[in-house]
């Protein structure tokens, strides 16, 4: 069984330049919630019964080929940082770290994570770099194919899959697609795009997910209803929600440059300035000025092959990140210290910005 | 700006706010002009705050035989019990569905070899239909995908 600390040495998608980086979106994600049959749900089950559903998902996992040579990660058994790091990552979710009797079986290259006992007592993750839709999708199918094989789900023929909430049941499939959309935020639209996705039946939260803040400009859109929809009409219906918002993202990036001109490089050069000899850096900081630094790559401004790094640092500036590299449990000051040496060694060789090109 | 305060008891704007002590727990209600008039609120002496409480929430009336999951329960967690809840709450979980979901049955994928006859009929009616719409809009990349898949679902639901 591998640790937390085999999964922050990894090179992965995410964080290095192993799958197709792309401008705007950041990752695709689709998420299927699936639950034993006859077994009582993670939340009302007792303990012996939610150690018994954590055995058999966790064995069934552990046999597929997707997960060989991976990672079997149960929450009772890791500390409070090795948990956040997981969460920041989006390996798991926040309940689930929160909860003892969690567990998450993770592939090699971590693009997918199941939880066990989490809400429902399987939540099938699967995340590319980029926006891969289909191919996000067809992976997810073959590991619910595949499970499906070892456990007998439950199911409703009226209802589809049965899950503990009723806003999962049917599908259980959640879509979703990390969008960086700095040209939006700055042209002060966000609030009406959200306002249309929302009316349209999709969600839109901060980076970290529900109930929490876009720092970084960085949004997570994804499907709300999982019932009377097939999934192909699902992702359908977000893929040309996302291919919408790309364009008006770009359509507002280019109206930007071309309006501010010198300003508008100016604004982003300044972010690399102060991201290069700043000597303390808190989170949100680094990331709302990280998001600037991915603008500059998309932009044409700095070379594109830097967004890979970026794109990295906002993963690894995360406080658990910090403190994990760092080997040791920091105070607020400490982390934004050793925040602020990360990154200026990152950038130390990063060129000057240049005019846009995009 | 904040949401204005509803009402304990109904969905009005809640104008009377009360807070009372018993047995050192501090229980707080919100209610509107006319359910306060109704409870006695506006007289001290009669209002009996955990009356109007329980009022709010009544004894369970439904219980999941399987898993011992009552209605009260789903009410304080939104979560139901166990995939057998679904059968015991169906009533009660329609009126919601319909306001949460699309429509109220499942039309995706399921499980292997438990497909049933009543919904490979429905997705072959739509995968047709798809299908003729593709043909229309000349897209027959889509078109061929959905012909195999009629083809496909024409097989199951003769072996079905």
């Amino acid at each position: 069984m591998s640790s937390v600390e085999d999964i922050l040495a990894a090179e992965n998608e995410l964080t290095h330049l192993l799958g197709a980086q792309q401008a705007v979106v950041l990752s695709t994600r689709i998420r299927l919630a699936r639950n034993l049959e006859g077994m009582p749900f993670p939340g009302w089950a007792k303990v012996p019964q939610r150690k018994e559903i954590s055995d058999r998902c966790v064995e069934a996992l552990d046999a597929l080929p997707k997960f060989r040579r991976g990672h079997v990660l149960r929450m009772g058994e890791l500390g409070d940082r090795d948990r956040a790091v997981l969460v920041e990552r989006h390996l798991v979710s926040k309940e689930l770290a929160a909860g003892k009797s969690g567990a998450a079986v993770i592939s090699r290259d971590q693009t997918c994570s199941v939880m066990v006992n989490e809400e429902d007592h399987l939540r099938i993750q699967v995340v590319k770099a980029g926006w891969h839709l289909r191919g996000t999708w067809h992976i997810a199918e073959q590991l619910d194919d595949a499970l499906g094989g070892s456990l007998k789900m439950a199911f409703s023929d009226r209802l589809g899959y049965l899950t503990a909430c009723p806003t999962n049941v049917g599908t259980g499939l959640r879509a979703s697609a990390m969008v960086h959309l700095p040209g939006l935020c700055l042209a002060g639209h966000m609030d009406k795009v959200s306002r249309a996705l929302n009316q349209d039946g999709l969600a839109v939260r901060g980076w970290l997910g529900e109930g929490t803040e876009a720092a970084g400009n960085i949004f997570q859109i994804s499907n709300q209803q999982t019932l009377g929809l097939s999934e192909e009409a699902i992702l359908k219906h977000l893929g040309g929600w996302i291919k919408n918002v790309v364009e008006q993202e770009w359509n507002a990036r280019r109206k930007l440059a071309q309006e501010e001109g010198e300003k508008f490089v100016d604004r982003l050069a300044r972010s690399l300035g102060v991201l290069r000899s700043a000597r303390l850096l808190t989170s949100s900081e680094a990331m709302n000025m990280l998001s600037h630094l991915r603008l500059a790559c998309d932009m044409g401004c700095l070379p594109e092959e830097r967004r890979h790094l970026v794109d990295r640092l906002m993963i690894e500036g995360q406080p658990a990140h910090v403190q994990a590299r760092a080997g040791q449990e920091l105070d607020s000051d400490g982390r934004d210290r050793r925040r602020a040496a990360v990154v200026r060694e990152a950038l130390k060789d990063f060129p000057e910005l240049v005019s846009p090109t995009a | 700006m904040s949401q204005p305060i509803k009402c304990s008891l109904c969905e009005e704007a809640a104008t009377v706010h009360l807070s009372q002590v018993v047995h050192g727990n501090v229980t707080k209600v919100h209610l509107c002009e006319s359910c306060a008039q109704k409870g006695g609120a506006t007289d001290p002496a009669v209002f009996q705050l955990a009356d109007a409480l329980t009022t709010a929430s009544p004894a369970p009336t439904l219980t999941c035989p399987r898993c011992g999951f009552t209605d009260i329960d789903f009410r304080k967690r939104g979560r139901l019990g166990c995939p057998s809840c679904w059968g015991t709450f169906a009533d009660a979980l329609g009126g919601l569905l319909s306001k949460v979901q699309h429509e109220a049955s499942h039309v995706g994928r399921a499980p292997a070899g438990v497909l049933p006859a009543g919904q490979l009929r429905r997705r072959l009616v739509d995968a047709r239909c798809e299908m003729e719409k593709a043909i229309a809009a000349e897209d027959y990349e889509s078109a061929a995908r959905l012909r195999d898949e009629v083809a496909e679902l024409e097989k199951q639901l003769i072996a079905s």
